[in-house]
């Protein structure tokens, strides 16, 4: 491991964690590094735009360069890029949000997302980042992991997230073996009070889960008494053509035929 | 549940000449009920605006529209209706009116206060206690969040306790009401630099430190309605000699 390059790092990662600007001494502290040597690193940083330093009050933030590594992070996610059309489908169809989401450790990382289309606020919610045992695209994923990786991920830390979370090990693989049996997942207010999702796992060429996609919204409008026969419908039929898109073959998703 | 029912209460420390509401009735429920109302509607942009830096940009919509729901159907219920039938009917519209979190949650804190009412025609300050803690264990069984969650536990729950320090000191309902709304206001504000852990914020990470959490500041707006709907009720008491109001406000 490179040492500086390391420090530099979690520089970034400290002024990436706060919504107020850092001084030297105040990162000095937070790192246990002498005040020159994060001078030095910031002043590297700075030149490469990945910091910036307020004029006024002389402490730093996070640089421009940053979105644009993030935006070509997103525009370089093979499955982001595949996913696009069939993402806007989807939602045009169900009438609602449509997320995309990969396994990143225990966690989901949106890397789509579109808006419900209705003309109504929302937050763009691509990197996000959520339990995969509380949400629909992670519990689709997981469901189709290999046993290693299921097992490892069902030993570990459950966060309950709401009172409706599945938190145990038995709960979760009933629910891992529904996924399989129905070829959908779904999310009763598991991860956010009020808020639903049914998800579908995507699969490539090898035949391997590389994530899901996946309606999301309020609990009331995607789950009237179960789960809406269309929408699960036009998730599958969403997840069955984005994975032959990514060279999965029609055999790929066992249980995920209609 | 357990922690007000061991304690002693001291001697309410209402003496002679002073005129303070002791309990609260159907008049003042609805009051209280309009007072809500009325500061959602002030404070719609206001929530909004603050759900924007970390939610979904509703919370000021949904808690406006949950509440003018609120008000059609208390409104449309009988004069005799009591104060624990206004809450439950507040909080069944407020579940099937109100998307996103804010529905169920503030549903739940309603119903549940409602039913610890009971059927009394008025209630005093023990009886509010009572559904203050079924208002929070209702809340914290459907969201799970505990304190420091960034969430309206944060308000709902120093609330509850300033509530009861203060009673349990000797306050009156009055000076309980009080401490609730301004430990509440404070809950709220301390919501500012901690990291959410439930609800969409959530998913921010460390990037929801730094903002005020929509939902306890919308849990402070409604003590702060409490405190002032039972004020005015002490005054017009006493304006009225010491007898209750017979009408609605």
């Amino acid at each position: 491991m490179i040492q500086s390059v390391g420090r530099a790092a979690r520089i970034l990662k400290a002024l990436g964690s706060e919504s107020a600007r850092l001084g030297v001494t105040e990162l000095a502290e937070r790192l246990g590094l002498a005040k020159a040597t994060v001078y030095g690193l910031l002043r590297t940083l700075e030149a490469h735009q990945l910091v910036q330093q307020d004029l006024e009050t002389g402490k730093y933030r996070l640089g421009p360069a940053l979105l644009q590594l993030g935006n070509a992070f997103l525009d370089n996610h093979e499955l982001r890029a595949r996913s696009l059309l069939w993402a806007d489908a989807l939602a045009g169809r169900a009438r609602e949000a449509v997320h995309v989401g990969v396994l990143y450790g225990p966690n989901v990382l949106l890397v789509h997302h579109v808006f419900r289309p209705d003309n109504s606020v929302q937050i763009l919610q691509v990197g996000a980042s959520i339990p995969w045992h509380a949400c629909a695209l992670g519990k689709a994923t997981v469901a189709y992991l290999e046993p290693a990786g299921r097992d490892e991920l069902l030993a570990g830390p459950l966060p309950r997230l709401t009172g409706r979370t599945l938190t145990s090990r038995a709960a979760l693989d009933a629910e891992l073996g529904r996924v399989v049996e129905g070829g959908v997942a779904v999310e009763d207010q598991e991860a956010i009070v009020g808020e639903a999702g049914v998800a579908a796992a995507l699969f490539d060429h090898r035949g391997a889960v590389v994530g899901a996609i996946g309606v999301a919204g309020p609990v009331e409008r995607l789950l009237p008494d179960g789960s809406a026969a269309d929408v699960v419908a036009a998730v599958k039929e969403a997840a069955r053509g984005l994975s032959r898109e990514l060279g999965a073959g029609r055999q790929a998703a066992p249980g995920a035929g209609a | 549940m357990a922690t007000g029912v061991a304690v002693r209460w001291a001697r309410p420390s209402t003496g002679p000449g002073r005129e303070a509401a002791r309990s609260v009735d159907a008049a003042c429920t609805r009051s209280w009920l309009a007072e809500v109302a009325g500061s959602l509607e002030q404070q719609r942009d206001y929530l909004t605006q603050l759900d924007a830096a970390i939610g979904d940009a509703d919370h000021g919509i949904n808690m406006h529209r949950g509440f003018t729901a609120v008000m059609r159907r208390t409104d449309a219920l009988e004069d005799a209706a009591t104060p624990g039938q206004l809450l439950k009917a507040a909080g069944r519209t407020f579940v099937s009116t109100v998307g996103g979190a804010a529905g169920p949650l503030y549903g739940t804190a309603f119903l549940q206060a409602g039913e610890a009412l009971g059927d009394g025609g008025s209630f005093g300050p023990r009886r509010l206690l009572e559904a203050l803690h079924a208002s929070l264990e209702g809340v914290q069984r459907v969201g799970a969040a505990s304190e420091g969650d960034k969430t309206m536990v944060d308000a709902l729950a120093p609330a509850l306790a300033g509530f009861e320090l203060e009673l349990r000191t000797g306050g009156s309902l009055e000076t309980a009401v009080r401490a609730a709304s301004q430990a509440a206001g404070e809950g709220a504000r301390a919501t500012v630099p901690m990291q959410a852990r439930k609800g969409r914020a959530s998913y921010l990470g460390p990037r929801s430190v730094g903002h005020q959490d929509p939902g306890a500041t919308s849990t402070a707006l409604m003590f702060a309605a409490l405190e002032r709907a039972v004020l005015a009720d002490r005054s017009q008491r006493f304006a009225a000699g010491g007898r209750p109001r017979g009408s609605r406000p």
